[in-house]
């Protein structure tokens, strides 16, 4: 015992070092998106209307709910490319049969946009717990295979006609807000009180920072990825739908490369792709922040084709500066 | 020997303590290969027992039968005098049979507490919603652990942030936590330096001191010299035979190791 000492001090000391380092990892984000918007207000009159506001809110909700799926996702050591794709299914799924069906087309629309894409979510799932396929891969090939699919189905053509009141939805606004941003921050909520209040959220924490060692304590690791990936396409589908609602269409080439700026979000926000870290909050200011900076181009009359440039820029920018704080370090086991 | 053993332990004690453990005439085979050939070892309750054994000699196929990872080809265990079979690790630990891996099991990004919880969390609240009990976890695995060390880490520390012998105190405490009866270890002080061991092995003496069983795999013959009561010797599949620590010496053991010299085939 009187040996352990020194080495409990030394053990002691290195933690509080890197708990330190942990709370600039966890909030440093945020700081410098308040510092964005801070310099936005200062520098562009018009950023601060109500108008632009409940702009960016609007258009940045939908990427939003899907990077709380994403969240998940990326936490437990994974990802899912197939979201995109997925959230077009469910936007051709649900306004295909709002058009189509005579009697209670909306309810129909929506159960049948959320069934396609629960299907999509448990293939995924199965693939990737059950039959060890590794997720790059195998969402990649449910990506492909959906947008496919969904090609094949609609010859790549839009319809319209879905009835009025739908786009309420998406377009209305309650107090103000715009509807889609009220939804993501209820989703938002609801995800982040399950990540991080709940067993389920702690297993994804466990499993993605060490999935044999979780196993062996009776967490059954298979089962929390299966239930992960169908919370992702969850998440897609219900995208999905405030897309019918944006658009009062059935739009194939809806949500295209959303995976990626999903992705993107998530990574800014301070999760790691190796799995076990990341936070709800990080995810929401990761979103917010490309959101921002996509709306300041705009507002200061950048060409919009400079927007991808400065999301990938942001997201090696914000790797990079990780890494040299220590995230990079994994456990060496 | 054998009808004393099978009537040491109690069931149903009110408070946990060590559990005898008998395995008679284990057979295990990967194929071809024999593992263990008609192996049979006694564990007695409040004792440490040491296996020893050159690589391949079946120890850790032993031990993994013993704590539910593989199942016996033939043979049969009787633990705390009733036989078991055990399917899995779940159900050997259900019958108070914890094991300590030699990764440790742990989950560095996961705080000291969640570790020590893994797998068995608390929750408050309504039971559908299986909110985490963060603060009780918390506060009790500081207890659990200041039994076992002076200066305990951090609760909300990860613990890839600690040091290998507080990781290993974290091990084991868990290990010992849940009114475990028999505790198994698998070379516990592998990875750690001289002044980690000797903690170490501080806190797997202060178990029996709590009359916990505990069976400890070590290539470190010293250590085995310190720590066991009872070694029991295995080489290529078969029980060779068991001493008593404190009346045979390092030159025996090793012999009966590698089989160098006649005349000290075992008692068995």
């Amino acid at each position: 015992m009187r040996i352990d000492s020194p080495a409990g001090k030394i053990g002691s000391r290195g933690s509080r070092i890197r708990i330190g380092r942990g709370l600039l990892r966890r909030y440093g984000m945020t700081l410098v998106f308040l510092a964005l918007v801070a310099f936005m207000l200062a520098t562009k009159s018009q950023f601060g209307t109500y108008q632009n506001i409940s702009n960016v809110l609007a258009q940045n909700s939908i990427i939003g709910i899907i990077a709380c799926g994403m969240t998940f996702a990326i936490i437990v050591g994974g990802f899912d490319l197939s979201v995109g794709a997925v959230a077009a299914l469910s936007s051709v799924v649900g306004a295909t049969l709002m058009i189509d069906m005579d009697v209670l087309s909306i309810p129909i629309g929506i159960a049948g946009a959320l069934l396609a894409c629960l299907f999509v979510g448990v293939v995924n799932g199965l693939l990737i717990a059950y039959l060890g396929v590794n997720p790059f891969v195998s969402t990649l090939g449910t990506m492909t295979v959906v947008r496919g699919l969904i090609y094949v189905a609609t010859n790549a053509t839009p319809r319209f006609g879905v009835p009025y009141g739908f786009t309420t939805l998406g377009l209305g606004k309650l107090l103000g807000i715009p509807i889609p941003a009220i939804i993501f921050m209820i989703v938002a909520l609801l995800l982040g009180f399950v990540l991080h209040k709940t067993r389920f959220g702690h297993y994804i924490y466990a499993v993605g920072g060490n999935a044999v060692a979780a196993s062996e304590m009776g967490v059954n690791a298979r089962r929390v990825r299966f239930a992960v990936y169908v919370l992702v396409s969850g998440c897609a589908a219900l995208a999905g739908i405030i897309l019918i609602g944006q658009t009062a269409s059935a739009t194939p080439q809806a949500a295209l490369g959303y995976e990626l700026t999903a992705i993107a979000a998530v990574i800014v926000g301070g999760a790691a792709l190796g799995g076990g870290s990341g936070r709800m909050w990080g995810t929401i200011v990761g979103v917010f922040l490309l959101g921002v900076i996509a709306n300041a181009l705009n507002l200061f009359g950048v060409s919009p084709f400079w927007q991808p440039v400065a999301t990938g820029l942001i997201l090696i920018v914000a790797v990079a500066l990780d890494g040299y704080s220590g995230r990079g370090e994994f456990v060496s086991r | 020997m054998t009808a004393e053993i099978s009537g040491a332990g109690k069931r149903g004690d009110p408070a946990p303590s060590g559990a005898a453990l008998r395995a008679a005439s284990i057979n295990k085979s990967y194929g071809a290969v024999v593992a263990l050939h008609d192996v049979s070892m006694n564990l007695l309750p409040g004792e440490i027992t040491g296996l020893v054994g050159d690589n391949g000699a079946g120890k850790s196929t032993l031990v993994k039968i013993i704590s539910g990872v593989l199942r016996r080809d033939a043979g049969h265990i009787e633990f705390d005098g009733a036989p078991v079979n055990f399917g899995s690790p779940a159900e050997a630990r259900a019958s108070g049979i914890e094991t300590v891996y030699q990764d440790l099991a742990l989950v560095g990004n996961l705080t000291v507490w969640a570790n020590l919880y893994l797998g068995r969390e608390l929750t408050v609240g309504p039971r559908y919603l299986n909110i985490l009990d963060k603060q009780r976890m918390s506060s009790n695995t500081h207890e659990m652990l200041k039994q076992f060390q002076i200066n305990v880490p951090p609760m909300e520390a990860p613990v890839e942030t600690l040091s290998g012998g507080q990781r290993q105190v974290i091990s084991i405490a868990r290990a010992a936590a849940w009114g475990s009866r028999l505790i198994v270890m698998d070379e516990p002080t592998a990875a750690l330096g001289v002044a980690e061991t000797r903690a170490v092995e501080e806190v797997i003496l202060s178990l029996r001191q709590r009359g916990l069983s505990l069976l400890v795999i070590s290539h470190n013959l010293d250590q085995i010299f310190r720590i066991t009561d009872r070694i029991w010797v295995l080489r290529r599949g078969r029980m060779i035979g068991q001493r008593v620590t404190k009346e045979t010496l390092p030159d025996e053991i090793v012999s009966m190791i590698t089989g160098a010299s006649a005349g000290v085939s075992g008692t068995h």
